[in-house]
């Protein structure tokens, strides 16, 4: 083979920079049972520098998750519990009068960590979801007049419940937006349960051991960016966001009414960064059109808007976007 | 003078003048009538008043102005165009007629008609006759002592199937157009065949091998990777391979990744075993050199070629023959023994 220096060098460097993943993969997997995909989807944020939007009912090991990840990771974490009574300074922090120094003090929230569990984001009103919005977008927080730098790595992992709606304030789309990723996580299988009562019951609950600093997720993001991506999988990409604003230039007619909004270009940007971050899981220093198909659902399931008719017709995001990769061809 | 010359110089001239002078006058004379059809009509029935006109066709007649009502109690409801017929001596007679009704029983007078017209430098004037309408009123009169009826329900005919014979034209179109209609249809849905190409038929598609070799063909002369296009050489190579799949498959090959398109042919049978495992090489390597910059070696490039020709040849669908080849092929078969019997 007479593979180009530029490839060659590339994919050494990733084999090299990703042999991590399957440490890390070997060690969520001590701790979590099944869930293979929300494993997966955490690699993927943490290493495209995204926030994930997880969506399940309650119990599926979605805390335990960012938990055992923050733990492999050596990173901080905290879990918030989103609450209608919550206000943006419980998370962001703020002045405290300090009597010993006769002086006001800066308290930081627990947005200053690594690892942000915003449990049940739509149990809170807007203003906090905004703010939260507006930190991990920023990546930095203003108390007072001062702005802070938030810890790097930063990742916002927030939960939303599919069931009880009853006092919730559902998240605007240019918020969810934002998130790079949502994740829709289902049960796990039979034999997967299984093994789940099996860990629970026993007399100690496996840890997962520390493998890895939050240095070496900055560096291996590099990496991630450093990922050949042709022209024609950008292409590609570009087809997939293109024809869920005009659907009828894809022969998808059928759905030009039950889309009210397409995707943004925030879409495209997330789905090319990615599909880099799973090459690099699948320890590969060039992206091919299997890598944009694995992230399409979880990039784009929250960016279309459905219209009235589509909802009349229990069309759901999930059809239209595994209509489009049915549809658009290819390269 | 004697007595026969005075016949010659007054008397025949004088007779002469006589005679010449009301043909002149009758030349020049323009007579109208006006006649009703009858002079008896009942209420609110209609009949025609023909108005006739001799005249010389040099004078210009002014016809009296009668819009819809010829008196208060007689109405016009339609009149038809002056009839001009020519006559002789230079005469046209012009008739025209006006159909009439009454709603007023009683007698009803008709006053003449004047037609105005110039005779040289003279304005004369011609008349109709007056005339006298008797409209009756047929029904007895109603007498509110006896007290109120009902009207009278319309009557109930019995259908004859021969009032349909002034339509028969109308039916046995209609016959005709339905039984079209539906031979039409019938055999449409028979043959499945779309409404347009009974018109337009298409053009026989040509199998997909033929396509996929004649593709192959244009790639191997057009030297793409001879010519440093390794990426278009890919490109083009998979696509053929994959738009024959899709047709010698039928799975949407194009809609889909290397991996899927290998999900999909692992079901497939295969005469040659290692043709999946070729084709697997070829679509691993096009991933490479379209994706990840990869320059296989002159010798794959050309393995790919090969190979792609390989699975084409190999699975390419075998034309079923036809009921006429078959019989074709049968008739020769048994004249061939017979010849075999012979000698």
């Amino acid at each position: 083979m007479n593979q180009t220096v530029d490839i060659k060098e590339l994919n050494e460097r990733i084999k090299q920079e990703s042999s991590f993943v399957d440490l890390l993969t070997i060690e969520m997997n001590k701790v979590i049972v099944g869930q293979k995909h929300l494993v997966e989807s955490l690699l993927t944020g943490l290493l495209s520098d995204g926030h994930i939007l997880l969506e399940g009912v309650p119990g599926l090991a979605k805390t335990l998750a960012i938990n055992t990840l923050a733990s492999i990771v050596d990173a901080k974490f905290s879990r918030i519990q989103f609450t209608p009574d919550l206000l943006p300074a419980d998370l962001l922090g703020t002045m405290i009068y300090s009597q010993k120094n006769e002086e006001f003090v800066v308290k930081k929230g627990p947005l200053f960590t690594n690892f942000v569990l915003a449990d049940e984001i739509n149990r809170a009103p807007a203003k906090v979801q905004s703010a939260l919005l507006e930190a991990m977008q920023e990546r930095q927080v203003t108390i007072g007049d001062k702005t802070y730098k938030l810890p790097e790595p930063f990742l916002v992992l927030a939960t939303q419940n599919p069931i009880e709606q009853e006092g919730t304030y559902p998240l605007p789309e240019a918020q969810v937006d934002r998130f790079m990723l949502k994740v829709v996580i289902s049960y796990p299988q039979k034999n997967e349960e299984q093994e789940i009562i099996r860990h629970n019951l026993a007399q100690s609950f496996p840890k997962a051991s520390t493998i890895l600093k939050p240095d070496d997720i900055i560096r291996a993001r590099k990496v991630v960016k450093d990922v050949y991506m042709d022209e024609k999988i950008e292409k590609y990409i570009v087809d997939i966001v293109f024809s869920t604003r005009f659907p009828e230039n894809y022969k998808l007619e059928k759905y030009k009414d039950m889309i009210s909004y397409g995707a943004s270009p925030r879409a495209s940007i997330s789905l090319a960064m990615a599909s880099k971050a799973y090459a690099f899981i699948k320890r590969r220093g060039y992206v091919i059109p299997e890598d944009v198909r694995a992230v399409c659902h979880d990039v784009m399931r929250h960016r279309i808007g459905l219209s009235y008719e589509a909802e009349a017709n229990n069309i759901t995001s999930e059809e239209i976007i595994s209509e489009i990769l049915n549809t658009v061809e290819v390269p | 003078m004697t007595g026969k010359k005075l016949l010659n110089a007054k008397i025949l001239p004088a007779l002469l003048l006589l005679f010449i002078f009301p043909a002149i006058n009758i030349a020049q004379t323009v007579t109208v009538s006006a006649k009703l059809d009858s002079t008896l009509m009942v209420i609110g029935g209609q009949m025609d008043l023909t108005i006739e006109i001799s005249q010389p066709e040099n004078i210009q007649l002014a016809f009296p102005n009668i819009s819809d009502t010829i008196t208060k109690n007689i109405e016009v409801v339609r009149k038809s165009k002056p009839d001009t017929t020519l006559l002789e001596n230079q005469r046209i007679a012009i008739t025209q007629r006006y159909r009439i009704t009454s709603f007023d029983s009683g007698l009803h007078y008709i006053p003449p008609l004047r037609f105005e017209y110039m005779d040289g430098e003279l304005a004369r004037r011609a008349e109709t006759q007056s005339s006298a309408l008797m409209v009756v009123n047929p029904f007895a009169e109603v007498d509110p002592s006896k007290g109120f009826f009902d009207i009278k329900l319309p009557f109930n005919l019995p259908f004859i199937l021969s009032e349909l014979w002034r339509f028969k034209y109308w039916i046995l179109t209609i016959l005709i157009l339905g039984v079209l209609a539906y031979l039409g249809y019938y055999f449409y849905k028979k043959r499945e065949i779309p409404v347009k190409e009974l018109f337009f038929p298409p053009k026989p598609k040509e199998p997909p091998h033929i396509l996929a070799l004649k593709s192959l063909d244009k790639i191997k002369s057009e030297k793409l990777w001879q010519s440093g296009q390794i990426k278009s050489y890919y490109s083009q190579l998979t696509d053929t391979l994959r738009r024959y799949m899709e047709d010698r498959y039928n799975f949407p090959a194009m809609e889909q990744t290397s991996g899927e398109i290998m999900s999909a042919l692992k079901y497939q049978e295969f005469p040659d075993k290692n043709l999946f495992h070729k084709i697997e090489t070829v679509l691993s390597t096009a991933d490479l050199a379209k994706f990840a910059k990869y320059e296989p070696l002159p010798d794959e490039n050309d393995n790919c070629l090969i190979s792609a020709y390989f699975f084409v040849n190999q699975t390419k669908e075998e034309p079923v023959p036809t009921r006429e080849a078959l019989e074709k092929e049968l008739k020769e078969a048994s004249s061939e023994e017979k010849q075999e019997e012979r000698n």
